[in-house]
């Protein structure tokens, strides 16, 4: 049972979804052949410009997390 | 082989009718002169010319040009039914890799045009199910972008992993040349036979969605130009790829 809330759901493979703490959270799939997910949370800026910009935001967030599936380490397995 | 002086862009059609012969089984190497009065004569080497295609029948027959059949905006430049940005892109793809196109790429590691890929369970239930998904991948305007690997690669690696009702992480890690992590817990194994869903499939570029770039050559599970994965498995990336055409296996 999540107590999460799914905000945005992408068909470029990701979404955002607030935690049941409150904070948001960005799933996104990554890999090639073999596809896992990561999670990052997002910071006080970074919920800003998704909650100003929304996709457009998310989509570049999630882009840059693609390409470096770390984010610097800010990025985690997702659960399951 | 049947060589036919033609202007840049009936050779790119010839080339398309070429590669399509990986889809069709038809006489790979066939090609049609677009008209009557066109010399034969020895074409210079092409990457599609040095294709490793078994040789043709001497003095095949001319075939008409592409139907015009052709969907709109389609035309068969790469291989499948590739779009113009998509062919574009194969085209550049395959210039740069100068020594290795996709046909070449194709007729080596993807005899069978089956391709595979796999993905952990959780994801796949969030990504593919509860959206009801209609095309695999990584989604934008342009198209839906997935990379996938000969199935038999992808099945011998289960096959040696599978134990029991479960999986050994680090033996399918270890065969495909990944982290064993993207492997734990249940997986699906998806397999599409190209040969019937005619997808558009070329050589993967940094441009795609889902690229990550290596940064250095220890660096692993990261994206390398020229058709091959970190862990030197080939790969190619099929573009609008039907999820009701593939069959999806379970991997507990």
């Amino acid at each position: 049972m999540s107590n999460e809330e799914v905000l945005y759901q992408s068909p470029l493979l990701y979404r955002v979804l607030r935690a049941a703490g409150g904070p948001l959270l960005i799933e996104v799939v990554v890999g090639g052949i073999a596809m896992y997910a990561v999670r990052v949370r997002l910071d006080a800026g970074e919920e800003q410009a998704f909650l100003r910009e929304g996709a457009a935001f998310s989509d570049r967030l999630a882009r840059q997390i693609t390409a470096e599936p770390s984010f610097g380490g800010r990025a985690y397995d997702a659960p399951g | 082989m049947l060589h036919c002086t033609i202007d840049p862009s009936q050779r790119r059609r010839v080339r398309g009718l070429i590669v399509a012969g990986l889809f069709s089984l038809s006489s790979p190497g066939i090609v049609g002169c677009a008209t009557p009065s066109e010399t034969v004569v020895a074409e210079p080497a092409t990457p599609a010319a040095a294709a490793p295609t078994p040789p043709a029948d001497p003095a095949p027959p001319a075939e008409p040009a592409k139907p015009a059949a052709e969907p709109a905006g389609v035309t068969a430049v790469a291989v499948g039914a590739c779009n113009e940005r998509q062919a574009e892109i194969s085209k550049q793809a395959d210039e740069r890799s100068k020594s290795w196109t996709i046909a070449q790429h194709l007729a080596k590691n993807f005899p069978d045009m089956k391709v595979s890929w796999l993905m952990k369970e959780t994801p796949y239930q969030n990504f593919v199910v509860k959206t009801n998904a209609e095309k695999f991948g990584r989604c934008d305007d342009t198209g839906c972008y997935l990379f996938a690997a000969p199935t038999a690669v992808i099945q011998q690696a289960v096959d040696k992993a599978v134990k029991g009702k479960t999986h050994d992480a680090a033996v399918l890690g270890a065969a495909l040349g990944l982290p064993a992590k993207n492997f734990e817990g249940p997986l699906r194994m998806m397999t599409l036979d190209l040969r019937a869903t005619n997808s558009c499939v070329r050589l993967p570029v940094d441009a795609d969605p889902g690229v990550w770039k290596c940064q250095s050559e220890a660096d692993k599970d990261c994206f390398k130009f020229g058709g091959y994965t970190s862990g030197n498995v080939p790969e190619v990336m099929v573009i609008d790829a039907p999820v009701a055409q593939a069959v999806v296996r379970e991997i507990p």
